[in-house]
């Protein structure tokens, strides 16, 4: 029922965001998987309205740990960022997209909050992508440790008008079954439902991938990281996350006032 | 802050140990042991009195005729000597310098800097960082300014024709850039090992090694030019680049030590202006420690060490010094218990002076460790006398910093493996940091023997 009340959801969103802008970027055949299973609709208000004032140039720090750098990818320029950057420029017509690359391999999200706050007071980011829990699941953080950081960073950005994302866990077969990672998976989805925010569930889409053409394809030789066909889809994932849940908000407001309308 | 035995026995490098460490009299190591001078033992700050007292009568005998001196109520096997750290480097010269305020608090930031490196540990919560807004990194580096001090001071360096510094600087530079290259290595070598014997490429990604296993050519590039830092190895590399620093600000205090400070702050505050700093590669981003920034503790340590100027000053001015700190360490200790700082978003720009940052060794923090040196400063003296096993236990390990660090480094980086492999808990947690210390003191003792056997 829930999954249907979301399915609608986001159906009304992109619909309304369909209405007004570019629809959101489409998947590659290889990337498919359902749109609900990826990000449920969650409102990205600051960058909504910053988006129609028709800025010339956004900014979104990308943060996180080796999937934010990009191990497994066969150059720099195949790591998500690089190529998110590429799916949100094209989808946003106009507008550049500056992203700035935070990743540091094997951080826990206890660290990567620590640095989140001083990237974000220096590079002053509309948007927050925050690739988080593997590290932790691995490292067995407590879950309700890994909440609390959480929960902690996404009210102070959302107190301070920074939109956030939420990056999940990747899938990888040896770990489908491992409890420490289904529980901070369990804990990420959870926080990211009581705190509204974006979140790509990672593990799903990738699990769904590999259900329906073979796991490898997704997967380096190590098994843990993406290859570059794995970023590829994440970056695709995430660009479509951000522009189709651009306008979610709108149906909170009391009269739907155009983007362009400011007060 | 120093006595003549302070400066003549200082030597920081090994070469120079090697060189003043020549001893006289055979002195063996457990006889060192048996030296302990009360006139040092408060960092050189007191008992100039019995040095005086004590100097003629300590120059005219050999070291055995001290024995007569020799405190009754001490035990046979740790025997004092009233020797003044001058006369025991002329008669005696035992192989380092006694135990003194500097060296026993270096030591004991060396022990935190360990817990600190061991994310997890139980012992975490009991650390400076926990009840002040600066942590142990910036007594370390502090500290490392006032070894400068001491170093330049002395009577070997005094003399020195300003190339002959610059060289000398550079080399210990050169000497820490190469620690820094080889604990590096290891601690990759020791990543591989724990991922070859977990059956766990996840570890590679440790500390932010991914980079030096994935993308080979360029990591290695960064390794060299100190681009690329594993993490917890980057205090090394700006230690490089505060000693590679360091002739300008030997050299300038020569000339003109009133604009030392004043440097060093229109280079911090062009630093926190700007928010300057230097990136890493290829892993997108910036050093932890901040070199621009940094250099203020470096040079704060550099300059209160000075018997004039504004070490000086404050040395005539301790009492008020102290008090001043006083309620600047409990305002810190207040928003370190309860985990207060400023929202850095909702500062006024430039944000970067008013936020608790430790990348940009912001105002909070250098303040936060200067009410430290006032509050603590001087109070060695007063628990030295009763805590002398503590205090020779960390001043060994203060007088071998470097080696003592790099080895405290790579015991951290194995005591995130054994936690990982083994768990955590109390019963582990204690262990490990038993045995790390341990071994950081058996690294220092070895230091020691090593510069002894040569001499």
């Amino acid at each position: 029922m829930r999954r249907i009340l979301a399915a609608a959801a986001l159906l009304t969103g992109a619909l309304t965001a369909r209405a007004q802008d570019a629809p959101p970027p489409p998947l590659s055949p290889q990337c498919e998987a359902p749109a609900v299973d990826i990000a449920a609709p969650a409102p990205l208000p600051h960058l909504a309205e910053l988006l129609g004032k028709k800025p010339s140039s956004i900014r979104i720090l990308a943060i996180g740990s080796s999937s934010t750098w990009g191990v497994g990818a066969s150059s720099r320029k195949k790591a998500y960022p690089v190529l998110l950057r590429g799916i949100l420029e094209s989808a946003l017509k106009g507008t550049k997209a500056e992203i700035i690359n935070r990743g540091v391999s094997g951080e826990v999200a206890q660290t990567t909050a620590e640095r989140l706050r001083t990237a974000v007071a220096l590079d002053k980011p509309d948007l927050v992508l925050w690739q988080v829990g593997t590290n932790d699941a691995l490292a067995r953080v407590e879950a309700g440790d890994f909440e609390d950081t959480l929960r902690s960073t996404i009210s102070w950005l959302k107190a301070s008008d920074i939109d956030v994302m939420l990056v999940g866990l990747q899938y990888a077969p040896k770990f489908a079954r491992d409890e420490s990672y289904t529980v901070i998976r369990a804990a990420l989805k959870q926080v990211a439902v009581e705190e509204n925010v974006l979140y790509v569930n990672r593990f799903d889409a990738m699990q769904f991938i590999a259900k329906q053409q073979d796991a490898a394809n997704l997967m380096s030789p190590d098994e843990l990281h993406e290859n570059d066909l794995g970023y590829e889809c994440m970056a695709e994932h995430i660009g479509r996350a951000v522009i189709a849940n651009l306008f979610v908000r709108r149906r909170d407001l009391p009269k739907p006032a155009p983007p362009a309308a400011q007060p | 802050m120093r006595t003549g035995g302070r400066q003549k026995n200082w030597p920081e490098t090994a070469h120079a140990r090697a060189k003043a460490s020549k001893p006289s009299l055979g002195l063996t190591n457990s006889s060192y042991w048996l030296v302990k001078s009360r006139s040092l033992g408060a960092g050189g700050l007191g008992n100039a009195r019995t040095r005086r007292l004590l100097g003629p009568r300590i120059k005219s005998a050999a070291f055995g005729a001290y024995r007569g001196l020799f405190r009754p109520a001490i035990s046979r096997r740790r025997r004092v000597a009233e020797l003044s750290g001058k006369n025991a480097a002329v008669h005696a010269k035992p192989a380092m310098r006694p135990p003194n305020e500097i060296d026993f608090w270096r030591g004991l930031a060396l022990a935190v800097i360990f817990i600190d490196h061991v994310p997890g540990i139980v012992f975490e919560g009991y650390t400076l960082r926990v009840v002040a807004v600066s942590d142990a990194a910036e007594i370390f580096v502090f500290l490392a300014g006032w070894s400068l001090r001491l170093l330049v001071a002395s009577r070997q360096v005094r003399d020195m024709s300003a190339s002959h510094v610059v060289l000398r600087l550079e080399s210990r530079a050169f000497t820490i850039f190469a620690a820094q290259i080889v604990i590096t290595e290891i601690a990759l070598a020791m990543t591989a090992a724990g991922a070859i014997y977990l059956e766990n490429p996840l570890v590679l990604d440790w500390n932010n090694a991914s980079a030096v296993f994935e993308n080979p050519m360029e990591a290695h590039v960064g390794l060299v030019l100190l681009s690329h830092q594993l993490g917890y190895f980057d205090i090394l590399p700006l230690y490089v680049v505060l000693m590679a620093g360091a002739p300008i600000a030997v050299l300038l205090d020569r000339r003109a030590p009133a604009l030392v400070l004043p440097l060093s702050l229109a280079i911090y505050a062009a630093t926190l202006a700007t928010g300057a700093n230097l990136p890493t590669w290829p892993v997108e981003g910036r050093w932890y420690f901040n070199p621009g920034a940094w250099q203020l503790n470096f040079t704060l340590g550099f300059m209160l060490a000075a018997k004039s100027g504004l070490g000086g000053y404050v040395r005539r001015h301790r009492l008020a010094v102290r008090l001043a700190g006083i309620p600047v360490l409990l305002a810190g200790l207040v928003a370190a218990h309860f985990g207060w700082s400023p929202d850095p978003l909702s500062l006024p720009e430039p944000r970067l002076f008013l936020m608790f940052d430790k990348t940009y060794a912001t105002p909070a923090r250098v303040l936060g460790l200067l009410s430290i040196v006032a509050v603590f400063g001087g109070c060695y003296k007063g628990f030295e006398p009763w805590a002398g096993p503590v205090t020779r236990f960390f001043s060994t390990m203060g007088r071998n910093s470097l080696n003592v660090f790099c080895v405290g480094s790579l015991l951290s980086l194995m005591a995130q493996f054994a936690r990982f492999s083994l768990g955590g808990g109390a019963v582990i947690d204690t262990l490990v940091l038993i045995s790390a210390v341990a071994c950081m003191y058996v690294t220092a003792w070895l230091s020691e023997w090593r510069e002894r056997a040569k001499a």
